[in-house]
């Protein structure tokens, strides 16, 4: 059998990478160990939050499937940082995990490009330099033109729950060893990671009036510019705090952590931190917040949100019943640390193709990344590039300051990851510019261009631009009051707390759509509240995105340059940048060194022309 | 840009003759070419003076007489001055001898420096940041005491320290209000606002002081014109000549002597000050002297300070009050002159020439007085004991810019902004604060958020 691309693996990077490869035109191969698992979501119930429900956005302004899926599904809808400036709004949802799965594994079931293979890969086929193939554990053999692989935790994964040690890629599910070894046969720089989840509480055993109620946000801001105004019964989460009592048993039992007692080497994500962290680490703090988050509207699993940890199935019982509220809660799945190989990124170049070998792509956890939305990120992208490259087309690469989804993948590319790596608004040097209200601005051409986004969803996107264009014509020649003086709309806007509705009530005559109100008054908002700073900044911006667009040829010779030191030269070398701009992030590059280089490169396009 | 890989070769100390001379070289080959120089079959100890003969390269290795003697000290790398290796050659004092034994390096391979090299190469190599290497350009060029002073420190570090302190106190609070935005669900404040808005009171205050010593430090850097100006015959170039300590105008009692400027550059308080003589302000119908008279104007419509000297020894006449009661364009002090001789101004004319300064370029008497007066004009400050941090014009221009931005931020704190609009000029200061010194500051917010706060659910 032949296709063009083969995606091992079906999770959050697999299906978006098969999707997109499907949409592109690609026979596509899917291959997932059981279509049980699709899109599976083996922590957190929830899609979105801080800059990963941007990732999500532009997943859907490219015409990926994330954002159409959670809403579809999802039960419980927020929008992060709403009291603060339109740059930093961010969409989160709670999930319904098995609808989410279901809705994903019908989506790609529908599409005519995509077929399913069931089992578990073994070894890639190599021939002349290049992945031609994948063999599987049955014996079996596929061919392909480039393959994607998206095996999530599954690389020699091995689990945690206290001193119980088990070889599995998820709970249940046995690890993958044979791939792994053949990943390391190619010589990729690899390491070895570790995350955790917290256990799973049966709903009717849990005393839910002593908490306080977290409620969604009503009306609801979906994530996909694609649907319409969602109505629909929300359900709540719930807020309970750790206790003096709890922090005791868990210094009481700390020797019994796998984290602390030094069966667990891989390094975990800070911004997560195991309960025994917060405890150890923040002695001072009387008490952590604790989320309860259903699994989905009709399962019993409550996902105990703030509680993750390694601790022994007995101390875990102990240190959950010590809960207010939460007595004579049952367990139904217990916490546990996983430890897995990952790739180092600074393997791949932008495309998130593998330097060594032609034709193969990594997204997702494999290469270092945490969470569903990163995941999906990069497998979007592994997903087209993998397309581009079979058709001989030149490949996607976004700009950092054109996404995050650009961020995300250089930051990966040039610096590679030490911690599981999670997406942050502050990792964007032109936040202000990546905001949720303009990802199709930003985005919906890209995929229009590379063959993502089908007319219909174009024909909306522009009539959303020319609304857009007679807002900012309004906005300049509306007079309002505000504050006690006359002023232009647009000038009131730029003040921070004036808002398009305050405008509007005096007669400021704006055009929304009917549904999604919300993508037409953030645009303009935003437009006019960081006019400002873009004015005086502008010139900054327009030096940064220069650097840029200085492309270093791929045969650049490093070792040549006088004033280079020679383990900054030999990381040029290994990393491979791209552009000036790239090669300034690298990490240990100083401005001097930039200098250098910028001026050798001046030299050689000089000669060249 | 230069070439950095090759071994550079220059005389390190100034022109002309002195009891020794440097012949300095660095690069890979420098011990090597050292060692052919002086004929030496063992290799040279690291950081050990080593007495040696050079020899001309090709005379015969018997009858050849030396060319000098010389002490040879390796600095092996990267414990060099220019983090490569470098020998120095410490030869006699002659211009001849020392170029001889510079064209002997170059022959031998090395290559003539270009000015400023040896700096460049340390910069390049890491070896000191942007501020030091213009500290040392400023440290070569220091006319004053007090001039090498502040080179010195800034080469020490004393200013990238200072750049340090002002951008670790924006980084921190950089880091808690992006921990705000990136972690709303925590249920407590990163920062309250009421911290936030002092925060970035106190950065503003440093800077502050940062830019008003800048303002000090640019005098001293870069020195200032004082100009001499009055009457004819007022005893404008006796005075010249006192503060200069030289003979060198022409005096005469003859009015009209001095056409033309004439300036020297003297040391006073520390201050560089460069003192200029002008012609005597009056009509007149000789060409020359019309034209001395408009650069004298000239002159002091650019002039940070003007000395307008008053004949003491005679009655104020006309043209004496039409220049006192002339509008000064700039700062200016008024100097009775000839104070030996007795005071020929009238009681009822003193009103006008209140705070005027007497002084006698024959006996000395008030010239120290006169020398305060002048350096308390130019800084504010009657005495500069320490240098001030700042001198360089492109930091003061930098440390403005940052100054102005944090200034911008904290008016949109004040009015309301949201952090992320703060941020965003936040950063544009940090950039700013970071082309002073032209190295990287901390970036690693997230690392820093992480030792600091529990977060993350």
């Amino acid at each position: 059998m032949r296709y063009d691309v083969v995606v091992i693996g079906a999770g959050h990077a697999g299906c978006e990478a098969a999707w997109a490869a499907a949409e592109l035109g690609c026979r596509v191969g899917l291959c997932t160990i059981s279509k049980d698992t699709v899109a599976l979501m083996p922590c957190n119930p929830a899609i979105g939050g801080t800059a990963k429900g941007h990732l999500v956005r532009e997943i859907d302004a490219l015409g990926g499937l994330m954002g159409r899926a959670i809403d579809a599904t999802a039960i419980q809808f927020k929008l992060l940082n709403r009291s603060r400036g339109p740059a930093v709004w961010s969409p989160r949802a709670q999930a319904d995990k098995r609808r989410y799965g279901v809705w994903m594994r019908e989506a790609l079931s529908s599409h005519p490009q995509i077929s399913w293979l069931i089992g578990r890969a073994a070894r890639m086929v190599i021939a002349g330099g290049r992945v031609t193939g994948v063999t599987f554990e049955d014996g079996q053999t596929v061919e392909c033109g480039a393959l994607v692989i998206t095996t999530g935790t599954f690389l020699n994964g091995l689990i945690h729950v206290g001193d119980e040690c088990t070889p599995a890629g998820r709970v249940n599910e046995p690890p993958t060893r044979q791939l792994a070894d053949s990943l390391h046969e190619l010589g990729l720089q690899m390491g070895r990671l570790k995350t955790g989840t917290p256990p799973r509480l049966d709903r009717g055993t849990i005393d839910f009036s002593v908490f306080q109620e977290e409620r969604g946000d009503e009306p609801i801001v979906p994530f996909s510019f694609e649907s319409g105004r969602l109505v629909r019964d929300q359900i709540s989460c719930h807020l309970l705090h750790t206790t003096e009592a709890v922090h005791d048993q868990v210094r009481a039992g700390i020797s019994r952590s796998p984290l602390y007692n030094g069966q667990i080497t891989g390094i975990g994500p800070r911004y997560c931190p195991s309960l025994e962290d917060k405890v150890m680490r923040f002695p001072d703090k009387e008490r952590h917040q604790i989320f309860l988050e259903p699994e989905g509207s009709d399962v019993p699993e409550i996902y105990v949100n703030g509680l993750s940890m390694s601790l022994p199935r007995d101390l875990q019982e102990s240190i959950v019943h010590a809960l207010p509220g939460l007595g004579a809660a049952r367990v139904l799945r217990h916490a546990y640390a996983v430890e897995y190989d990952f790739v180092q990124p600074t393997e791949l170049a932008a495309t998130l193709e593998t330097k060594v070998l032609g034709g193969l792509y990594l997204a997702g956890q494999i290469n270092g990344t945490s969470g569903y939305e990163e995941a999906a990120a990069q497998g979007i992208m592994a997903g087209m590039n993998a397309a581009c490259g079979v058709h001989g087309r030149s490949p996607l690469i976004l700009r950092r300051d054109q996404a995050y989804i650009g961020i995300l993948i250089d930051d990966l590319v040039t610096r590679g990851c030490l911690e599981p790596y999670r997406m942050f608004t502050s990792r964007a040097e032109h936040r202000l510019l990546l905001r949720i209200d303009n990802a199709d601005l930003r985005l919906t051409p890209v995929g229009r261009t590379v063959g993502m986004v089908n007319a219909r969803r174009w024909a909306r996107f522009e009539a959303r631009c020319s609304r857009l264009e007679r807002n900012r014509k309004a906005v300049e020649s509306t007079r309002v009051r505000v504050g006690g003086e006359t002023t232009m709309a647009d000038q009131a806007l730029s003040r921070p707390l004036v808002t398009c509705e305050d405008l509007m009530e005096q007669g400021l005559a704006l055009e929304v759509d009917a549904d999604r109100g919300d993508v037409d008054l953030a645009t303009l908002t935003a437009e006019l509240k960081y006019r400002g700073y873009l004015k005086r900044h502008g010139a900054q911006l327009a030096r940064a995105q220069a650097d840029e667009a200085r492309p270093i040829p791929a045969n650049f010779s490093y070792a040549a340059i006088p004033g280079l030191s020679r383990e900054l030269a030999q990381r040029f070398t290994e990393i491979r940048p791209a552009t000036l701009g790239q090669a300034a992030r690298v990490p240990g590059a100083t401005p001097a060194a930039v200098a250098v280089l910028g001026s050798r490169l001046n030299r050689g396009a000089a000669r060249a022309t | 840009m230069f070439n950095t890989s090759d071994t550079i070769v220059a005389i390190a100390t100034p022109p002309g003759r002195g009891g020794i001379g440097v012949v300095r070289l660095s690069g890979r080959d420098s011990p090597e070419i050292a060692r052919r120089l002086t004929r030496r079959s063992a290799p040279l100890v690291a950081r050990h003076a080593t007495f040696a003969h050079v020899h001309d390269l090709d005379a015969p290795a018997e009858t050849g007489r030396p060319v000098d003697q010389v002490v040879v000290t390796w600095f092996a790398r990267p414990h060099s001055y220019t983090a490569e290796d470098v020998v120095e050659l410490s030869a006699h004092g002659s211009p001849v001898l020392l170029a001889r034994i510079l064209g002997l390096a170059v022959r031998a391979g090395a290559r003539l420096a270009e000015p400023g090299e040896f700096t460049l190469r340390a910069y390049l190599n890491g070896r000191i940041d942007l501020v030091q290497a213009e500290a040392v350009c400023d440290l070569v060029a220091a006319v004053t005491p007090l001039q090498a002073r502040a080179a010195m420190d800034q080469l020490e570090g004393t200013l990238t320290g200072l750049i340090g302190e002002v951008d670790g106190a924006l980084f921190d609070l950089c880091a808690r209000l992006e921990a705000s935005l990136d972690f709303p669900d925590e249920g407590f404040h990163f920062i309250a606002p009421a911290a936030a808005t002092a925060a970035l009171a106190a950065v503003i205050a440093r800077l502050r002081t940062l830019s008003t010593a800048g303002h000090a430090g640019r005098l001293i850097r870069e020195g200032s014109l004082v100009v001499i100006a009055g009457a004819p015959n007022a005893g404008k170039s006796s005075l010249f000549n006192a503060l200069v300590g030289s003979a060198r105008a022409i005096v005469a009692d003859v009015p009209g002597t001095t056409r033309d400027l004439l300036t020297e550059t003297v040391d006073l308080g520390g201050l560089p000050v460069t003192i200029v003589d002008t012609a005597g302000l009056r009509d007149s119908a000789d060409r020359i002297e019309v034209e001395g008279v408009r650069r004298a104007r000239e002159a002091q419509s650019v002039a940070a300070l003007t000395l307008l000297v008053i004949d003491g020894s005679v009655p104020l006449d006309a043209t004496d009050r039409a220049l006192i009661d002339q509008n000064p364009a700039g700062p200016r002090l008024l100097v009775l002159t000839k104070a030996d001789l007795p005071r020929g101004c009238r009681d009822q004319e003193l009103s006008s020439l209140a705070g005027a300064l007497s002084v006698s370029a024959v006996t000395g008497e008030g010239l120290d007085g006169l020398r305060q007066q002048i350096v308390l004009a130019l800084t504010g400050r009657d005495e500069w004991r320490d240098p001030p941090a700042l001198s360089n014009a492109r930091h003061v221009r930098l440390v403005e810019e940052a100054l102005a931005v944090v200034e911008h931020a904290a008016g949109l704190l004040d009015r309301g902004a949201t952090e992320e609009l703060v941020l965003a000029e936040l950063a544009a200061a940090r950039r700013a604060l970071e082309a002073v010194t032209g190295t990287r500051g901390a970036d690693d917010m997230l690392n820093h958020i992480f030792t600091r706060f529990c977060v993350g659910k």
